[in-house]
């Protein structure tokens, strides 16, 4: 028990920095952070699926793609305010995902990976193909330029904390329960009455919808959005590196490896070309070296947890 | 109808191409159970080997593959050996991480070297037709990837199923205990086959090269259609790779020519859900 005041701790002095970070740090820093923060969420829903769902997916950046497209057209084309229109990113994300489910649930490991893909894939060319959203040419959502860097970065921190205690709170629930034994063996999950489809289901929704939101939160800062830059896969290659060098199947593995991202990518970003030969080179690396990522090595050698999912 | 001719024969011509394309995803597939996703960037490698041999000894793009092929089963094999054969007992992840890894190291450095230009393989055949009973022409390009693509399709069903090395791939693939203990050494197996799949990316890079341009990123783009072809026909089914190309050629010309050339890649995509959904495991493919 003398490890949870110590967890407590941690995680207290962590949410002080982050939530203080505007007051004292640099707009670049900020920047920084509101970066981490929203890689954190995305990674975090990649993880649900793949990591805990037995569903890999490459096809998140549908989510981001249309979530970034509602924010913009329901801000500039009808007026709504940029923050609800975030929201309607969310939902639109998951109108998505219920209309596809009836698809993709039919397709199980690298056909469901291939599926998400190709879907994603085709909603790029129709976006490049459609008048309303100006062609392949992109959009300007400008009415993100009057907003304060520190209003979009609290919106990415609400957004990260929430996902991570969302992923630790599902995970700690009989739904994850149920999710771990369907990982660890579904046909005796399924004989003993969990309802596979149902519990994948509502991870699809949920990873949706928060994927949407942060794809807006992330648009909002971007500012611009242009169809095969937020419909391409490198997206979910920048997921997967993340949940990868983390730790896939961990709660802190998407929040380490997004710093570590995050940083890399600002320290690399000098040496352009040479980066992602790195970033590469880092994920053979770590695959080769520590197979169940920096966090689950970790975990295996020290078996201290910031989030204990298992039940003692 | 007669203006549907001409998208119908141009499809199956272009599907031709495209089960090339398929091939050395579906091998490695069938025989490993492993998705490659660095295929799509061998094959752009091979292109622009064959733009070197091409700059540098003033050769014939089709002249270029006696170098590119043995070069390209010798990165395959290698590749195998030093990174697919020490994660193939730990799942599906590992494997596609680090084709995904693979492929990012080799688009870069394709892009640093090559720069982002659009290139291509020229040749002559690209503006000569063949003229079908003075209602169209075909380019000659299409006839010759047809043919290649044939030819190489038939020559490696003969090679799975009389040579010895083909009876050693399909042992491992169906029984891997079993084929160690006749004395099979599984892993040169698996960096053989990963070899021939890199000639297959060898050819099909030449022949896309010359059809159409390149850029170091054209790898993904590949790799979609090659997908898209397994998928269609059925992951690790030789036939249906053939048949996979011709169905997913064919859509694409069609969706092109009512739709819109915007939409030639879409309706692809569309055919590919279908099928997906309908029957996930392909055409031809077995459970």
């Amino acid at each position: 028990m003398t490890a949870k005041p110590i967890r407590l701790t941690f995680i207290v002095i962590l949410l002080a920095f982050l939530v203080t970070m505007p007051l004292w740090a640099s707009r670049y820093a900020v920047n920084v952070g509101l970066l981490v923060c929203l890689y954190v969420t995305l990674a975090s829903m990649w993880n649900l699926l793949a990591g805990y769902s037995g569903m890999v997916s490459l096809g998140q950046q549908m989510f981001i793609g249309l979530g970034g497209y509602t924010l913009a057209v329901s801000s500039m084309y009808f007026g709504v305010p940029v923050y609800l229109s975030v929201l309607f990113g969310g939902f639109i994300s998951v109108f998505l995902a219920v209309l596809i489910s009836v698809s993709v649930f039919r397709m199980k490991g690298v056909y469901f990976a291939i599926g998400t893909w190709v879907i994603a894939e085709a909603l790029g060319i129709c976006f490049s193909n459609w008048g309303y959203v100006k062609y392949g040419m992109g959009m300007f959502i400008q009415p993100a330029y009057k907003l304060s860097m520190s209003g979009v970065y609290y919106a990415g921190l609400i957004l990260c904390v929430s996902s991570v205690a969302l992923v630790f709170l599902l995970l700690r629930s009989n739904l994850g329960l149920a999710l771990m034994a369907i990982r660890d063996d579904d046909q005796a999950s399924e004989t003993l009455g969990v309802n596979i489809f149902r519990c994948k289901f509502i991870c699809f929704l949920l990873s949706a919808f928060i994927t949407g939101l942060a794809a807006g939160v992330l648009y909002l800062n971007a500012i611009f959005i242009q169809p095969f830059e937020a419909f391409g896969i490198s997206w979910t290659v920048n997921l997967l590196f993340i949940v990868i060098i983390g730790g896939i199947g961990t709660v802190e593995g998407p929040i380490l490896g997004a710093i570590i991202f995050v940083l890399l990518q600002q320290f690399l970003s000098e040496y352009v070309g040479y980066n992602l030969i790195i970033f590469g080179g880092i994920t053979i690396g770590v695959i080769f070296f520590a197979p169940r990522g920096l966090v689950g090595t970790l975990q295996m050698k020290t078996g201290w947890e910031l989030f204990p999912v298992r039940r003692q | 109808m007669i203006e549907y001719l001409e998208p119908l024969i141009n499809g199956i011509l272009l599907g031709g191409l495209y089960g090339v394309v398929g091939i050395g995803l579906s091998m490695v597939f069938g025989i490993m159970r492993q998705v490659n996703l660095a295929h799509g960037e061998l094959m752009i490698l091979s292109s622009y080997l064959s733009l070197v041999f091409l700059q540098v000894l003033g050769l014939h793009p089709l002249v270029t593959l006696i170098l590119v092929a043995p070069l390209m089963f010798f990165i395959g094999y290698l590749i195998q050996i030093l990174l697919f054969n020490r994660v193939m007992q730990r799942g599906m992840e590992p494997f596609l991480m680090i084709s995904f890894g693979l492929s990012i190291i080799i688009q870069n450095a394709l892009l640093l070297i090559f720069t982002p230009d659009a290139r291509s393989l020229e040749t002559a055949m690209v503006i000569k037709g063949v003229d079908v009973f003075g209602l169209f022409n075909i380019p000659l390009i299409y006839l010759v990837n047809f043919t290649v693509g044939a030819l190489v399709l038939t020559a490696l069903h003969q090679f799975m199923k009389r040579t010895y090395m083909g009876w050693a791939i399909n042992a491992s693939a169906d029984n891997e205990t079993a084929a160690k203990l006749m004395g099979i050494n599984v892993n040169k197996v698996y960096a053989y086959a990963l070899g021939i799949a890199a000639v297959t990316a060898a050819i099909s890079g030449v022949l896309v090269g010359m059809s159409f341009t390149f850029y170091p990123h054209s790898g993904t783009q590949y790799l979609i259609i090659a997908f898209g072809v397994v998928i269609i026909g059925g992951l690790g089914s030789l036939p249906g790779t053939f048949l996979g190309g011709l169905v997913l050629g064919v859509s694409q010309l069609f969706g092109g020519r009512i739709l819109g050339p915007g939409f030639q890649l879409l309706s692809g995509y569309i055919i590919l859900l279908i099928i997906l959904t309908v029957r996930p495991q392909g055409i031809l493919g077995g459970r």
